[in-house]
């Protein structure tokens, strides 16, 4: 079985923990996230000829108090910057974050809106947004709570590691 | 047109020949030279590029370069060791560090054990067991103190965290060891940068972790790291294994940990490896013992044959010993003292009455026979019912007139019998121990005629006649000056007090009233006064005799005479004389009396 790290990164609240969860089920507590700063868990993509199993390192959400931690990142096959689609400011620290992990981590990363089952903040213009698409190899608009485009997003991942 | 092209040609054709000769001709040397001028630039460019690809496509490069790098490093650790001491030294550091604290702590571990062991208690039981088993004691201690077992072994990739393989002890599904070992890496870089630096400038690392009833134990290597999960207490040998397999393990698959991908695939192999970590030390149970200690089983079945034998010894004296005491229950003994010594020598020490059961008898009657009796017998007079009726039964062979009767340990005796017989067969009980009124009746002994039947009244009036007549045929005698009842006197008296009782009887049914007289006399020795006191003291002495056997006063009067001066008895008239007076309650029987 092949084995891929892929790290979610991100500002705080802005559905990390609960993308993982929708597309997963692991055997640790939320609360270690908050202790260690990390909470790891697996899910095997089933491919047309072959599987992946992904160890998804769920990481702190960022602010003035968490800074950004790029010890987990070592070693990471992708990494997911999560951004919230209702407040501009999460999208901003998520590049910030981008641009730091690069210095890291020089893997595929992708750019995850989330909660697009809510109203979009009114700063948020897909012709904006298009910019920064070029930072980022794949991009979604995902929704935690829905289910929407999160197990499309892990495939197409998936595809895109393979091919690497 | 044609000559132009010509032309053309042959002019392109001269220049070149033009060239080549500038270039390869005589003066080729000034070409030569430029390019000498710029070589190294030239060189110098593409070099790295060069040698890259040249590597690429054929290896040479490193074997062209490898015994230039030997030579090199040789000369520099010849003329400049410090260089090469110094860029080492960080990584020798640590190295030799580690390998001394892992030799000092197994040596701490056995010197520890070794003074605990040799000073204590359980040093002392652990070094006979030790001996009795037949191994080595430290080898025993060894197993006693450490009781541990490696449960898990996983290979950890350094840099992702990701799993590359394990084993475990019972080879159950391990369906988590990946997120353990994701964890665990995330854990180890959580303490790394949360702690400082040591002082090689390397980020502090994890190497145990321990809790109540389990131990990690993580040995990290530059690619990756072995964990293994130990119950017990390890002893340092476990970390050296695991320190030796990580080791081989970075020599064995080096180049698939470098390009590393997620594809474990590659790591399967190194199974065997991880399996050769999974070791355990149980407590040993006691080795069976091949050759059984005959001796000390013999010299425990003598003790236990000596201690049963001194029980059933003990327990044979006990039960003689009851069974003598029994003895003491007869009648007419008792055992002041008894001592069974052994079987059979028994020492006695005894009361007892000449009436009861001899010692001989007694133990012939209980079938026991001893062979050494040490009997100490002294006689005493019982009063032991058996010994009572023994002796009255003896008394009473002489008096076959007398039947006996036991009520409520009192001995009733009817019968008829002569008063002075009777009086005989009294005293003789009293000297055997029975007292009146106590344990004794003999109201029902009559003298003979008391048990005639009277039928008549005429008859009954004859009887009663004769017994006044009885009567007063009784006379006392006296010796001079004398007023004392002597016991001759009393038999007499008991003679008298008989006939009276009888005619007492009569009386009451031939309807008369009773009454005696006692006249007392004395001769004519003495003074008239004196013999009248004389002769008075007499009377009442008797009187009070007679009382004392059981007639009331109320029945009879006492009366003195004085000197009687008749002359045919005067002079041995000291007598004391009785005479019965009788009334009728009416005339009618009064006149036919």
């Amino acid at each position: 079985m092949i084995q891929k790290k892929i790290c979610l990164l991100g500002a705080s609240s802005v559905g990390k923990t609960s993308l993982v969860k929708q597309f997963v089920e692991g055997i640790f507590n939320e609360k270690y996230l908050t202790t260690i700063g990390v909470k790891i868990d697996k899910k095997v993509v089933t491919l047309e000829n072959n599987s992946l199993q992904f160890m998804l390192w769920d990481i702190e959400g960022n602010d003035r108090y968490n800074a950004f931690q790029e010890r987990y990142l070592r070693g990471a096959s992708a990494y997911i910057i999560v951004a919230d689609q209702t407040r501009t400011t999460s999208l901003i620290e998520g590049l910030e974050i981008h641009s730091l992990a690069r210095k890291v981590a020089k893997c595929p990363a992708i750019l995850a809106i989330n909660k697009s089952d809510l109203q979009p903040s009114w700063h948020w213009e897909d012709k904006g947004l298009e910019d920064y698409n070029d930072l980022f190899d794949l991009h979604f608009y995902t929704s935690a709570k829905t289910g929407a485009n999160v197990d499309n997003m892990f495939i197409e991942l998936a595809k895109l590691l393979q091919e690497s | 047109m044609s000559k132009s092209t010509e032309a053309k040609q042959v002019e392109s054709q001269q220049q070149l020949e033009q060239l080549r000769s500038l270039i390869l001709g005589k003066n080729s040397h000034v070409v030569t030279d430029a390019i000498q001028k710029e070589a190294r630039t030239i060189v110098g460019e593409v070099l790295s590029e060069a040698l890259h690809d040249r590597q690429k496509k054929d290896g040479s490069v490193n074997k062209v370069l490898l015994p230039i790098v030997e030579n090199a490093v040789e000369d520099s650790v010849a003329h400049n060791s410090d260089r090469l001491v110094n860029s080492l030294y960080p990584l020798m550091g640590s190295l030799v560090r580690k390998s001394v604290t892992a030799f000092l702590t197994d040596f701490m571990e056995k010197t520890n054990q070794l003074i605990d062991s040799s000073l204590t208690f359980k040093g002392l039981t652990w070094r006979i067991k030790a001996w009795q088993a037949g191994v080595k004691f430290s080898q025993y201690v060894a197993s006693q103190t450490f009781v541990y077992r490696v449960e898990h072994v996983f290979l950890i990739h350094r840099e992702t965290g990701l799993l590359l393989n394990s084993v475990n002890f019972n080879n159950t599904a391990k369906s988590d060891a990946d997120l353990i070992s994701s964890m665990l890496t995330a854990i180890n870089d959580f303490v790394g940068d949360s702690f400082l630096d040591n002082e090689d400038g390397l980020k502090e690392q994890l190497e145990t972790v321990t809790t109540d009833n389990f131990t990690l134990l993580i040995k990290p290597g530059p690619n990756a790291l072995v964990v293994a999960a130990v119950t017990g207490k390890p002893p340092q040998k476990v970390s050296d294994k695991l320190q030796i397999i990580l080791e081989s393990i970075h020599s064995l698959y080096a180049s698939e940990l470098m390009q590393f991908n997620g594809d474990n695939e590659a790591f399967v192999t190194a199974e065997n490896l991880l399996r050769d970590c999974l070791l355990a030390e149980q407590k040993t149970t006691e080795p069976k013992n091949n050759k059984t200690p005959w001796f000390a089983w013999i010299a425990v079945l003598f003790f236990i044959i000596i201690l049963g034998f001194q029980t059933v010894k003990w327990w044979e004296n006990q039960v003689l010993n009851d069974k003598l005491m029994t003895l003491d229950h007869e009648s007419g003994v008792v055992i002041n003292h008894i001592e069974v010594q052994d079987h059979n020598k028994v020492v006695l020490d005894i009361l007892r009455d000449p009436d009861a059961i001899s010692v001989s008898d007694w133990l012939q009657k209980n079938d026991l026979t001893i062979e050494q009796l040490s009997l100490t017998e002294r006689l005493y007079h019982s009063l032991d019912l058996e010994i009572l009726n023994t002796r009255a039964q003896r008394i009473l062979l002489e008096y076959p007139e007398i039947t006996m009767m036991w009520h409520s340990k009192i001995l009733h005796l009817s019968g008829t019998l002569a008063v002075l017989k009777s009086a005989k067969l009294l005293s003789a009980l009293t000297a055997a121990g029975f007292t009146l009124e106590r344990n004794l009746i003999i109201e029902d002994i009559k003298p003979p005629f008391a048990n005639e039947a009277i039928t008549s009244k005429a008859i009954k009036a004859q009887i009663f006649k004769d017994l006044v007549g009885r009567i007063s045929t009784i006379q006392l005698e006296f010796p001079v000056a004398s007023a004392d009842v002597t016991p001759s006197m009393q038999l007499t008296l008991q003679q008298l007090y008989q006939y009276f009782h009888q005619l007492n009887q009569l009386a009451d049914q031939l309807d008369l009233n009773v009454g005696l007289v006692i006249i007392g006399c004395s001769d004519n020795s003495g003074s008239i006064a004196k013999n009248t006191l004389l002769s008075r003291q007499r009377g009442e002495n008797t009187g009070d005799a007679l009382n004392l056997l059981g007639l009331s006063k109320a029945q009879m009067y006492v009366t003195g005479l004085g000197q009687i001066d008749i002359m045919k008895v005067k002079n041995n008239a000291r007598k004391v004389i009785f005479n019965v007076l009788y009334v009728s309650n009416d005339e009618k029987t009064n006149n036919e009396m």
